[in-house]
């Protein structure tokens, strides 16, 4: 069981959550909907595609731009109560690392903290415990916010994407966070290089055996483009092969920039497994 | 004596669990269901299903047929059941319906030649005990380019008749199908419908609730009634 705003979930669900970036740099989109209009459009659109949830970040994950609390809280708070109007059942997730900008959104509406930089301001699990929101604990391998791979080693990065985002959610779950509320993210590329991203992906199995529901976030990734040689813009089928891997080892939300191709993947990835009926059959059966 | 008779088709779909997310045959199965209840308002003691088979005979009432046959997500049941689809969609059909009295399932293989049909209905119809007869068939399945058998160009006539004789409630018709042709046709009912004719009283009141041919199979619901007799008598 996953809980999620007002939402109850259950373990055979696949959930979307659709990336909403108040960026003027990130990297799929290039500020496309940094303008809070534009925003607005591409939530009531990734809303009628059939996202479950959105996920609003005011700071690109890589480096770039600086963006200190004062102006990332400018950039998501307010939208977050926008969207919060609008569609009052919405799952609204908030993607930061900082426990300031997590008490905003948080008291502007927000259900969910994705704390992509893994636990790097403690403070941020509190706000969540005192929120009653929930929890995405990620796997940095212990880099700092925005910072990118370089020579990272693991013994065994699956296990260490375990362990570490284990240990973030049972102390989430110490400081007062519901355990339903918490979900674990391994964080492809994230202090990995490709091989280890794509380790990961093919390991996926360890991580959703420990018993916490856990988030990808994929979409469109480096490690997609190096492994097909492939810019941004043409990396939707190496996304989708990933995102059809992950659920079949057992992965619940998928944080994505393409909505519809997603649903559809995970609704015939969870017709093959069995959790979920086709839509409709006739064939032979007349 | 049979009191009232109802016909269904039985296609798998009509198995709820088989056609996914979206309620392909609802319509029909509506339709077999308000048969159904107006054959038990009729008041039977029994109700005795026909329906085709392999192979002809009798079968255990508590019978249930085994979806997994037909895929789903459903573990296969450690005792697998053979039971006709025919006799499972029936019985089924009167779970649904809410008939918690007796029922007997007879299958009657397909190339049952019409004399055993005859006779066996007599047998049905000269039994004392108020009687009714579900009536499990269909008619042609070569009704389209999309249909099971694709396009034949007498399945329209064929089964217009057939629909013709079940709106009357006409008896001598459905005893007199042309079991060759039925056989060319893909029409799985003709066994069943000529046991019907046969076991018919004269002076049926005739309802046909359903006739229509989604899939490219042609379907007829309907339900057949007489005033005989009375029952303190």
């Amino acid at each position: 069981m996953l809980k999620l705003g007002r939402h109850e979930f259950a373990n055979t669900d696949l959930l979307v959550m659709a990336i909403v970036n108040r960026t003027r740099d990130s990297f799929y989109d290039q500020g496309a909907t940094f303008d809070e209009e534009r925003a607005l459009d591409r939530v009531r659109q990734v809303v009628a595609d059939g996202a479950d949830i959105i996920d609003i970040g005011g700071v690109k994950a890589g480096p770039g731009e600086d963006v200190d609390a004062a102006e990332e809280v400018r950039r998501t708070a307010g939208f977050v109560a926008l969207v919060r109007a609008e569609f009052p059942d919405l799952v609204i997730s908030v993607d930061t690392w900082r426990s300031q900008v997590g008490r905003e959104v948080c008291a502007a509406g927000a259900d969910l903290l994705n704390d992509a930089w893994g636990g790097h301001d403690p403070e941020l699990a509190e706000v969540a415990a005192e929120y009653d929101a929930g929890l995405v604990c990620t796997h940095t391998g212990g880099l700092a916010p925005r910072t990118p791979p370089h020579r990272q080693e693991y013994d065994d990065v699956v296990a260490d994407a375990i362990d570490a985002t284990l240990k973030l959610a049972e102390h989430a779950v110490s400081l007062g966070v519901d355990r339903q509320r918490v979900l674990i993210d391994p964080a492809h590329d994230f202090g990995k290089n490709t091989w280890q991203s794509l380790e990961l992906t093919r390991r996926l199995d360890e991580m959703t055996a420990a018993g916490w529901p856990v988030l990808v976030s994929l979409s469109n990734k480096d490690f997609v483009g190096e492994t097909l040689d492939l810019p941004i813009g043409e990396r939707l089928t190496g996304t989708l092969a990933a995102t059809a891997i992950s659920a079949w080892h057992g992965a619940q939300v998928y944080r994505v920039h393409e909505v519809v191709e997603t649903r559809q993947v995970l609704d015939m990835v969870a017709s093959i497994k069995g959790t979920r009926p086709p839509a409709r059959v006739v064939r032979g059966l007349a | 004596m049979i009191v009232a008779a109802a016909v269904c088709p039985h296609p798998p779909l009509l198995f709820r669990e088989l056609s996914g997310l979206e309620d392909a045959a609802g319509d029909l199965r509506n339709a077999c269901m308000a048969a159904i209840t107006s054959m038990m308002s009729a008041d039977p003691g029994v109700i005795v299903v026909v329906g085709g088979a392999d192979t002809s005979g009798e079968w255990s009432p508590d019978e249930r047929f085994d979806l997994t046959r037909f895929g789903t997500t459903q573990a296969r049941p450690s005792q697998r059941s053979d039971l006709p689809l025919s006799l499972g969609v029936a019985g089924t059909l009167l779970d649904e319906s809410g008939w918690m009295g007796r029922r007997e399932l007879l299958a009657v293989a397909w190339q049952t030649p019409t004399a055993d049909l005859a006779e066996a209905a007599s047998r049905l119809a000269a039994r004392p005990e108020r009687v009714g007869l579900l009536v499990m068939g269909e008619g042609s399945a070569r009704r389209g380019t999309t249909a099971p058998g694709f396009i034949d160009e007498r399945a329209p006539v064929f089964d217009a008749a057939l629909g013709l004789a079940l709106q009357e409630g006409d008896a001598v018709v459905l005893r007199n199908i042309d079991s060759e042709l039925a056989d060319q046709l893909m029409a799985l009912g003709r066994a069943p419908f000529q046991f019907l004719g046969h076991a018919a009283p004269d002076g049926a009141a005739a309802t046909v609730l359903y006739e229509d041919d989604p899939f490219g199979v042609m379907y007829f619901v309907a339900v057949w009634s007489w005033r005989l007799g009375d029952r303190l008598a």
